[in-house]
């Protein structure tokens, strides 16, 4: 009974409240008049296409980040490839690619299999760069040496030794070319 | 009207005859912020003229058109709420505007019975408030509603269920709080 009663009250409450709001209601054709004048809605456009700019420069940016990282690793890749192969050099790293069978796992095995290929390959460039330095070492050891019994050779008369005395010349000139003599 | 797709002008005409209920919903979806609502009311005329809201005929025009009219209320909702957010961040929030000092023409809402009937309506949770609206103040039936509030009629019938309780308790408690209780006004007998 205290149901119903509150059940019309709130009715009469609502019906009140309608016809208030119709007597405060604007116009129809104003309201609609004022609708076609608006300019419409640029700025959900304008929004939209700032959005998916930014999301396309994110895009373009990420991926340049990724290739400029990828670019060193493959080029040193190619470098073991070509190399001769020595007893030393560990085998050649795998490329990361996820377990087809494993759609859970997948994207955490490609990480770790990423981070242990990039530890393998900084390793293998070290050992690449001191392999380098060492035969430079060598190269330049082996063009200035001398043999220890070099300075037995040596003597005064290597100027005499080591020019010759040319035919067409008059005796007093040839003369010239030998050591000690009265000219 | 139903199961009929209508051209620019039969949608006007029947649209201006739906404008004060249009009005009111609007009224109810903005927590009866008079100027909100017209915003609200003339961005929905605006997306049926610029054909963005199509009416199909697959239902009522008046389902539809509140459907709508919901819709855009949240998104202008939201749109609002960062403009003020923007604005707070560059200087001083803007003061809150009372709709009732907002509304000189409405001398009716300064009534204190509808001002505390308003106060306990924009009180309830939104889901609330819109079943409420959608059966007492328009007449639809709770099938009408959900279509509307694009729920299921069984969640709109607790909404209404639970609105319809929360709304007396909160009349109660403030008539109480005002020294006036429902039962002693509809049963002065009772008084001793």
């Amino acid at each position: 009974m205290e149901s119903a009663g509150s059940e019309k009250r709130l009715q009469t409450l609502f019906h009140e409240l309608k016809l208030a709001d119709g007597r405060v209601a604007p116009e129809f054709v104003w309201v609609w008049n004022r609708a076609q004048i608006s300019p419409g809605s640029p700025r959900g456009f304008k929004i939209s296409l700032a959005v998916a700019t930014a999301l396309t420069v994110v895009a373009l940016s990420s991926l340049a980040f990724w290739w400029k990282n990828w670019q060193p690793t493959q080029r040193s890749n190619q470098a073991v490839v070509s190399r001769p192969v020595t007893p030393d050099l560990t085998p050649a790293p795998r490329l990361a690619t996820p377990d087809p069978a494993l759609p859970g796992s997948a994207a955490p095995n490609v990480l770790v299999k990423f981070a242990r290929r990039n530890v393998k390959v900084v390793a293998r460039r070290h050992r690449e760069l001191n392999t380098t330095n060492v035969a430079t070492q060598e190269d330049v050891s082996i063009s200035s040496w001398q043999s220890p019994t070099a300075r037995l050779l040596q003597s005064p008369a290597d100027n005499v030794l080591t020019s010759l005395p040319q035919l067409d010349r008059s005796l007093t000139n040839l003369k010239t070319f030998l050591p000690d003599t009265p000219q | 009207m139903n199961q009929k797709q209508m051209d620019i002008p039969e949608l006007q005409a029947a649209l201006e005859k739906l404008h004060v209920a249009s009005f009111g919903w609007a009224l109810s979806c903005c927590r009866r912020d008079r100027a909100e609502a017209e915003e609200v009311l003339q961005t929905v005329y605006l997306k049926i003229l610029e054909g963005k809201a199509r009416y199909r005929g697959e239902c009522q025009l008046k389902t539809w058109l509140f459907a709508v009219i919901r819709k855009t209320a949240i998104t202008e909702q939201r749109k609002r709420l960062l403009r003020i957010l923007r604005l707070t961040a560059a200087s001083n929030p803007a003061p809150e505007r009372n709709p009732f000092v907002a509304e000189p023409a409405a001398a009716f809402e300064r009534s204190e019975a509808q001002k505390q009937f308003q106060s306990a309506l924009r009180r309830l949770p939104a889901r609330q408030r819109e079943a409420l609206h959608l059966v007492f103040y328009e007449d639809l039936s709770l099938r009408e509603a959900a279509d509307v509030m694009g729920v299921s009629i069984g969640s709109v019938r607790q909404h209404y269920e639970r609105g319809k309780k929360h709304l007396r308790e909160s009349l109660n408690r403030e008539e109480l709080d005002y020294g006036i209780s429902w039962q002693r006004k509809e049963t002065p007998d009772a008084v001793s």
